[in-house]
């Protein structure tokens, strides 16, 4: 055992990493098993959890289709599922198929674990994530927890509720490997100079988010374990007779064990923002570059992005209004709830003073990401309905404007991010560019299409609620078969077919695309364009990248080009002026 | 192609500046414009991530698992208050020595870390020994606990009360073995192949350590308080 007279830790084991040098190869590893399925290099890891989002967006998507399907035309027999019998238990068991793929593997795994492992250490001028190996396991232990999801949906109805927790305690544990992870490159391997200041608004919505993951999957982890007790051990941790002693008459119909409600809200209501944080750093990232301006207030966002963490933590109540929690509290929740408001109005007060009088490049990249403003914009103005306890109360009893409400604001809105994303940093990834009419067609036909959708469903839920109300003779178009939810499921239709329109220019592309030979083709500040195109297996090379300046320096005054990389020294912006006169 | 022209510039820059302000560690929030002189001999360093990682790493999962604890504390506290179902389970007295074997270990754990302060190789692997034997003692006691209650006929799913105790002894056991396998790595490993040092290691683990330690007193004091 190796006792040095050194006492300083950090300093022993810094000399012990460079004399045995830092264990990432600079050759990639050949073979088609290491490069791809067992190799630890967070690029291919990045890249493997966008290809599992792809899948599951599609095949969700396809599981919306048979739901709305049955909605509109509940005649229709699809000889699929007719053998696999009992058929509202397949309709409940494809709700909750197409629930858990879309908020797990798409909307959690996408913007965070997919974009977050290619480029956040890009970004901050690391070589790699601190922990490669766990990143490792963190990605299969995604890709078992979305296999054991999917596969549910072909038991029969007790084993695959059990099956169903097990996956979700099993993305749990992926989940929190993947923020320890994220949190610990944020803070230990940035280059040097990158201050916290400096760093691009992706890397501090990634940071917040992996610290706010880290928080909450803990605690559905704590309420799987329990709950899978209840189903396996016969424990009585979540009993119903539990509920119903403390509740109003009214309410019982409902009744589900409040105990789980709060722990699984306490987590499920900071999902939302969980998979909104990096939405929103990935859209002011593309806002800032495709208006050619700095971040308005770009400290400012920041701490609106941490409060949007510390709020959205704080407001699990607001999905319990009617649960019959103690009488003062849905006030404190809505008060809260509310004040969420801040943070966002913030958030979009920037992305617009950020547009206002700028040169804009009305790319498709930009178009996604102004498109995401529009739909977070919508979805938040109906969310402010949903924060007022009475009105939720009412709501609750049917929930399609909660429907329309989410999909709109937490589900649309961060695809949207997610595509802008895709299209921004397609070249980086692949070498070749996305194709932009066809990508604009995409971007056009899916804004109108989930408008029509999900602006319907808000109508429904209105309407339900004046059936309770006011008993008026409406309740007849609300119901399955009529003409409302003929136009949803017509306009979904479409919707879909648009995404077939991106599959097209997705692959087209990945094959036969534009190829891009710069480094830098959209004329970004930020260190991943710094690097040769797809980024090289040891991304930065043998020298480590330093940091001279903030992330958004775009129409710098002295300066010939209208942005000035991080990396630029100072002493090399002017002679960039020079070389332009 | 107006941004063609940034990059022979940039590859230039890059060659200017390479490893140059290279400090020992790259600093979290160092470095400030024109930082660019530095040792010419770090010119070629290899990039090696920084150490501090690790106790990053620790801090993050320390409170992580405190959370996860937290929901199952607060459920008790919730169920404790609120349900009918709720018997008292009468503590085996075993769990007061386990407590005590615990918290031995971290004493021990301490010392053996100032053994290795010392340069003092031979009475680190002692304490580092004893510390990891009351680990398992811990863990075996808790078991006889276990067999005690089910003498008694009181299982898992007998009432909640019960279900908590189980629930919570066997969550703290499973983290706790993981504190085990750390200390066994601390004190088998050889330092000279590993990316961290020995003292580091010690560190870290003790950090976790005496977190167990902590979080089964939190524990304890909660089934005793909540009988």
């Amino acid at each position: 055992m190796p006792l040095g007279r050194v006492t300083d830790p950090c300093r022993v084991s810094m000399a012990n990493a460079d004399s045995s040098g830092a264990n990432h190869p600079d050759t990639p590893p050949t073979g088609l098993l290491s490069r791809y399925v067992f190799s630890a290099d967070h690029k291919t890891i990045g890249l493997n959890y966008l290809w599992l989002a792809l899948f599951s967006v599609f095949l969700g998507m396809a599981v919306s289709l048979l739901l709305r399907v049955h909605l509109a035309w509940p005649g229709v027999r699809l000889s699929f599922l007719s053998s696999l019998g009992n058929l509202p238990d397949r309709f409940a068991a494809l709700t909750t198929l197409h629930g858990s793929l879309m908020v797990f593997l798409v909307l959690t795994a996408a913007p965070q674990a997919g974009f977050g492992n290619y480029f956040l250490p890009l970004q901050i001028g690391a070589r790699e994530m601190a922990f490669p190996k766990l990143n490792l396991l963190a990605f299969w232990l995604t890709a078992v927890s979305l296999f054991g999801m999917t596969t549910t949906f072909f038991f029969s109805p007790q084993p695959a509720i059990t099956l169903w927790i097990v996956s979700v305690a099993i993305f749990c544990a992926a989940s929190l490997l993947n923020a320890l992870n994220f949190s610990v490159t944020t803070i230990d391997l940035r280059a040097q100079g990158m201050t916290l200041p400096r760093l691009p608004l992706t890397v501090w919505a990634w940071f917040i988010n992996a610290i706010l993951g880290a928080l909450i999957f803990s605690i559905l982890l704590a309420a799987c374990v329990c709950l899978l007790s209840d189903r396996l051990m016969g424990t009585h941790f979540f009993p119903v007779v539990n509920f119903v002693s403390t509740q109003p008459a009214g309410a019982v119909a409902n009744a589900v064990p409040v105990l789980w409600r709060r722990l699984f809200w306490f987590f499920a209501q900071a999902e939302v923002y969980v998979a909104l944080l990096p939405c929103f750093g990935l859209t002011t990232h593309l806002i800032s570059t495709f208006s050619r301006k700095p971040v308005w207030k770009q400290r400012l966002v920041v701490l609106a992005l941490c409060g949007v963490g510390l709020f959205g933590f704080c407001v699990w109540g607001q999905h319990m209004f009617s649960s019959g929690m103690n009488p003062s509290s849905p006030l404190v929740f809505s008060l809260l709830a509310s004040s969420l408001g801040l943070p966002a109005t913030i958030l979009v007060i920037s992305w617009l003073a950020t547009l206002w009088n700028a040169r804009i490049q009305l790319n498709t990249a930009m178009l996604f990401a102004l498109g995401f403003i529009s739909l977070f914009l919508s979805g938040g103005l109906s969310g402010i309905f949903l924060t007022r306890h009475n009105l939720a109360a009412a709501a609750a009893v049917s929930d399609d404007f909660v429907t329309g409400h989410f999909h709109l604001v937490m589900g649309v809105a961060a695809t949207f991010a997610v595509l802008g994303a895709l299209f921004f940093w397609f070249p980086k990834l692949f070498g070749r560019r996305l194709n932009e009419p066809l990508g604009k067609l995409h971007f056009w036909l899916t804004f109108a299409g989930v408008y029509c959708v999900f602006m319907p469903m808000h109508w429904l839920g209105l309407i339900a609620h004046s059936r309770v109300s006011a008993g008026g003779d409406l309740t007849s178009i609300a119901l399955p078969g009529s003409s409302i939810h003929t136009f949803i499921t017509v306009a979904i239709l479409l919707t879909v077919f648009a995404q077939g329109l991106f599959l097209i220019n997705f692959l087209w592309s990945l094959f036969r695309g534009e190829k891009v030979m710069e480094w830098n083709p959209w004329r970004a500040t930020t260190l991943e364009w710094s690097v040769s195109t797809p980024p090289p297996a040891d991304d930065f090379g043998a020298t480590a990248p330093v940091v001279y300046r903030g992330a958004y320096e775009f129409s710098v005054p002295d300066a010939a080009e209208d942005f000035v990389p991080q990396h630029l020294a100072p002493e090399q912006v002017v002679k960039a002026r020079k070389a332009g006169e | 192609m107006p941004g063609t022209t940034a990059i022979p510039e940039i590859e230039v820059i890059v060659k200017d500046i390479g490893g140059g302000g290279g400090g020992p560690t790259p600093p979290p929030g160092g470095g400030d414009d024109g930082d660019g002189s530095g040792d010419d001999r770090n010119r070629r360093r290899r990039w090696s991530p920084s150490p501090k990682r690790y106790s990053t790493a620790i801090t993050i999962g320390i409170v992580s698992i405190l959370m996860f604890f937290m929901a199952l504390a607060s459920a008790f506290i919730v169920l404790r208050r609120s349900s009918d179902l709720w018997v008292t389970v009468h503590l085996p007295r075993i769990l007061w020595a386990n407590t005590c074997v615990l918290l031995a270990s971290s004493f021990t754990l301490e010392s053996a870390r100032q053994r290795l302060y010392l340069a003092d190789a031979s009475g680190f692997r002692k304490f580092w020994l004893m510390t990891t034997v009351l680990g398992f003692l811990f863990v075996a006691g808790q078991l006889v606990a276990w067999r005690q209650l089910v003498a008694q006929g009181v299982y898992i799913a007998s009432n909640q009360a019960s279900s908590f105790f189980y629930i919570f002894t066997g969550a703290h056991a499973v983290h706790l073995l993981g504190g085990v396998g750390a200390l066994l790595f601390v004190g088998f490993r050889k330092f000279e192949k590993t990316k961290i040092s020995l003292p580091a290691a010690a560190e870290i683990t003790s950090y976790y350590w005496h977190f167990m330690d902590g979080l089964w007193i939190f524990l304890l004091a909660l089934l005793y308080l909540g009988k």
